[in-house]
């Protein structure tokens, strides 16, 4: 680290990428079916570019439920949104002629139209990133389970130091007692083994065999400390939680797990194995924070506005794969929330996850998921 | 007094030594102990470094204790840090490590070190019986 004094920055993921005076390009997106939805999810996560509206004909396509979601305003008939905005492109994804052609006839003065085709190759290329950033996440989990190694090999092997000392005394234990005793001991120690095989895989598989939903913030963060307790030695370091009851957000389990797993290593990482972890749930002004803050060596005033690229790592070769911040990054993103970095050289950082809206007032009750 | 799990003289029994097992983990001083008292031995515990160091501190230990079993992963006063108190401190016990994670580059730090074995978790009883065996035997000369 620097030996700067106390330094001081925040920020906030997601920066403006065009010139700062720049407005948003605007744009509509026409049709809401798969092709739409995937558009949607892409391009409302960046900043240049604002999403003004969608339609489909059909009230039920997946893009308009999506579209309301992110609160972007959903119309039933393509003349309305044409008239209430200044477009500067208009993505026609319906694949469908009378569309484009109706399009070309009203295109307002200024306004792109992109359909058929070009919309197509639109389209494509959205899947392409979509599926980029699936195969980052998964490739740094892989990455991160290296370090794992010691974890496991520590849980898994003081069990089956149990269980072959137990079995080698009973090949000539004749007291029955005993042996009850210490087959009952032997149990127990596979049911350890076998949970600690049990969370790394469903925590290391590929894609999430989980359905967003509501997920429970406080047991998310408990998860996680599991987990993370593999890749670190939390055993010196204090943690400190201030949960707030009943925290839900809406996103992916397994995501926001990844999310938590890589936050919490990464600030026990940074205090060299002593220090205070604080993990803390907030609900306030109608939006949810998630904080997670260490004592450690913080993040220099450069750094800190490179953290969240991609690749971008302060470790050496072989060490970090500077994708853990970015992944995270879009999974927050994805759930319409932000994540921010508080840090101060030689004293520890924060990082706060800030998620707008109150999931637990939603139509949706909150499911048993742990 | 709690972490002195067995008694400090031991009386008619035969005794081949007293073996103090350091490990954050009860229920694997429990399997070592077991397997180590059918061997004679007089077992001590400790559930860590700061532990262990206290241990060895107190009383007639200092004189009394034979071998120490030492895993490296622990909380408070980990396994090297006990390591080196006790090779600057009782160069004369002999230390043998027994650690979950087996890591070349730590095995021959500390065997330079001068601890006399490096074992592996799970380690059969007769390994650990053998290993004990010869660190007493190098006790015994370092008496002479």
């Amino acid at each position: 680290m620097t030996s700067a004094t106390i330094a001081h920055s925040t920020m906030e993921t997601q920066r403006n990428t065009s010139s700062p005076a720049a407005l948003p390009m605007k744009v509509a997106i026409i049709g809401a079916g798969r092709g739409g939805a995937a558009l949607l999810e892409v391009l409302h996560q960046i900043r240049a570019i604002e999403i003004v509206g969608m339609t489909d004909k059909d009230v039920s396509a997946p893009g308009l439920k999506r579209a309301q979601e992110l609160n972007v305003p959903v119309y039933g008939v393509i003349a309305d949104l044409l008239r209430d905005h200044t477009l500067n492109v208009v993505l026609d994804v319906t694949g469908d002629p009378s569309v484009e052609t109706m399009l070309q006839q009203h295109r307002p003065t200024g306004t792109a139209i992109v359909s058929g085709q070009a919309s197509r190759l639109l389209w494509l290329l959205v899947q392409h990133e979509s599926t980029l950033q699936t195969e980052l996440l998964h490739a740094e989990k892989l990455a991160g389970l290296g370090s794992f190694a010691a974890g496991i090999a520590h849980d898994m092997n003081n069990p089956l130091q149990l269980i072959l000392g137990m079995a080698e005394n009973l090949a000539d234990e004749t007291d029955l007692k005993t042996v009850h005793a210490q087959a009952l001991d032997i149990i127990e120690a596979v049911k350890r083994t076998t949970a600690i095989c049990r969370d790394l895989t469903s925590y290391s598989r590929r894609a999430s065999l989980q359905q967003d939903g509501l997920v429970n913030v406080n047991s998310k963060l408990d998860e996680a400390l599991k987990i993370a307790r593999y890749a670190v030695a939390l055993q010196d370091i204090d943690i400190h939680k201030h949960y707030q009851p009943d925290i839900v957000v809406k996103g992916n389990p397994d995501k926001l797990l990844h999310v938590f797993v890589n936050l919490i290593t990464n600030a026990v990482q940074a205090m060299e194995h002593h220090g205070t972890l604080t993990l803390e749930t907030i609900a306030a002004d109608g939006a949810t924070h998630v904080r997670v803050s260490d004592t450690g060596c913080g993040i220099a005033p450069e750094v800190v506005t490179r953290i969240f690229e991609p690749f971008y790592t302060t470790k050496p070769p072989g060490k970090g794969t500077g994708l853990g911040l970015y992944n995270i990054k879009n999974v927050i993103q994805h759930m319409h929330g932000t994540i921010g970095v508080e840090s101060h050289v030689g004293q520890g950082s924060t990082f706060t996850l800030t998620f707008p809206g109150d999931p637990s007032m939603a139509e949706e009750p909150p499911r048993a998921e742990t | 007094m709690s972490e002195f799990k067995s008694g400090f003289f031991v009386g008619g029994e035969s005794c081949n030594g007293r073996v103090l097992i350091v490990d954050d983990e009860p229920d694997i001083r429990k399997v070592v102990r077991m397997t180590l008292q059918k061997a004679g031995y007089d077992v001590l515990e400790a559930e860590n470094g700061e532990k262990a160091i206290e241990i060895i501190n107190y009383g007639e230990n200092r004189l009394l204790l034979d071998v120490m079993v030492c895993d490296i992963r622990m909380p408070k006063v980990n396994g090297i840090e006990a390591i080196a108190y006790f090779r600057e401190n009782y160069p004369r016990v002999p230390l043998i490590v027994l650690t979950g994670f087996p890591d070349t580059d730590m095995a021959t730090s500390l065997l330079r070190q001068g601890v006399v074995d490096y074992l592996v978790k799970p380690v059969e009883g007769e390994i650990l019986k053998a290993a004990v065996g010869r660190a007493m035997e190098q006790r015994e000369l370092a008496r002479l």
